[in-house]
């Protein structure tokens, strides 16, 4: 148990001493309020730690001294980088302190894993929230969009193209490990833990070329990663897409964390991709030396 | 009697959404979450479906869409429930086949009422 150092009445409490839908039901409560809320049942939330890496016995929940969960906070870590997530504070229970003692708490949880370099993303113009990351001196990095596919958007033939169809040990090959300087949700360490993992890989009649990693859930596409090795991206992300969702024509499809530079993103809005709302990206510290050459 | 079926997860909400169409003689049923609220739209056939967009297994566009998959649910209206800034739940009710959305949080019961009458089919 750590002792909060702003209130006295609150206590800090690693969250592996919680059931999974102990953590799912506080994280759901502390976001009803929020313009984009994405609650979470247990499964979901259990899925999201394992893709995540997120360590639960460095993970925090706010506590009263009665063991009333009052808000929380999870850190995910791969090597020697450390990922801020589902901070939440109970509605009617903020502004006294709890979010910045779970945030201090977490990056002391941190420091002990002798981790200084932290990523995050908060949504955008959530202004308190981004305040306490700055006070803490994190860093704004850049924009990233949350895009969304509906399946009942009007059908297109695949491009005419030699394509490809990678299984999983193909695809994460492509992945490949170089991806640290990506948002968490779209490093290596993300497709390499997740379920249903496949790719794509084309070639167009001038020569162009690219290959697209997805994950295929039950009901959703999601997941992606996606290079163009020659050619322009969004001609190449645009015939890798059409081969996808004619490949998938009733799957919905979610992507998250795409940068707002990304040459690709042209292609995604002609397939039909539409913006579902904006995170700004921030980290904190000093990159690690093995990701100075990604940047 | 006109029923409206409410797929939202937050218990508040449901209890202020049955609390403002108690007065309009509407049958109101209720799913938590996205896989029930497919089973009672199915099973129910209800005139109106009143769709909150996060829900927590799956969000409320890919329950949308299974909707609309549905023929026999092809012409119940479905009308999204949202916080959301206005053009990015305008884009959603269009690529998932909605027909419309009402603004969350609900503080207007009157409003509120008017709107859901707005979609509800007269025989």
């Amino acid at each position: 148990m750590l002792p909060a150092d702003t209130n006295t009445t609150i206590k800090l409490i690693p969250a592996s001493q919680f059931t999974i839908e102990q953590l799912a039901a506080i994280y759901n409560q502390t976001r009803v309020d929020y313009m984009v809320p994405m609650p979470m049942n247990a499964a979901r939330l259990a899925e999201y730690v394992a893709t995540y890496d997120v360590k639960l016995e460095h993970s925090l929940v706010a506590t009263t001294q009665d063991k009333e969960m009052l808000g929380v906070i999870m850190l995910g870590v791969r090597k020697n980088r450390a990922w801020i997530t589902r901070l939440g504070v109970l509605p009617n229970t903020r502004r006294g302190g709890i979010g910045k003692a779970l945030f201090g708490g977490l990056l002391e949880q941190s420091a002990q894993l002798s981790i200084n370099f932290h990523m995050l993303e908060v949504i955008k113009n959530n202004v308190p929230a981004q305040q306490l990351f700055l006070k803490y001196g994190f860093r704004e990095i850049g924009e990233l969009l949350v895009l969304r596919r509906s399946p009942l958007v009007q059908k297109q033939n695949p491009i005419v193209a030699d394509a490809q169809r990678l299984d999983r040990t193909d695809s994460l090959v492509l992945v490949g490990h170089d991806r640290g300087t990506q948002p968490w949700t779209n490093q290596s360490e993300s497709l390499f833990n997740a379920h249903e993992v496949s790719g794509l890989r084309l070639t167009l009649a001038d020569g162009s070329r690219g290959w697209l990693v997805y994950q295929r859930q039950k009901f959703l596409l999601t997941r992606f990663a996606f290079k163009t090795e020659a050619g322009d991206p969004a001609t190449v992300a645009y015939a890798l897409l059409s081969h996808l969702h004619h490949q998938y024509p009733r799957l919905d499809t979610q992507i998250e964390n795409i940068q707002i530079n990304d040459p690709h993103l042209p292609a995604f809005y002609e397939m039909g991709y539409i913006e579902s709302f904006r995170r700004i990206e921030m980290w904190h510290g000093t990159l690690p030396a093995s990701l100075n050459h990604q940047k | 009697m006109t029923k409206i079926l409410l797929i939202e997860d937050i218990p508040d909400n449901v209890e202020l959404v049955r609390k403002a169409l108690s007065r309009t003689g509407y049958e109101i049923s209720h799913a938590a979450d996205a896989e029930t609220g497919l089973a009672m739209a199915l099973d129910q056939r209800p005139d109106l479906i009143l769709l909150d967009l996060g829900l927590p297994d799956y969000d409320g566009q890919t329950l949308a869409g299974w909707l609309r998959d549905e023929a026999i649910l092809d012409d119940t209206p479905i009308v999204v429930l949202s916080a959301w800034p206005e053009e990015a739940a305008k884009q959603v009710v269009k690529s998932y086949r909605c027909n419309g959305y009402i603004s969350k949080p609900i503080l207007k019961i009157n409003e509120f009422i008017a709107q859901v009458n707005s979609y509800i089919k007269t025989p």
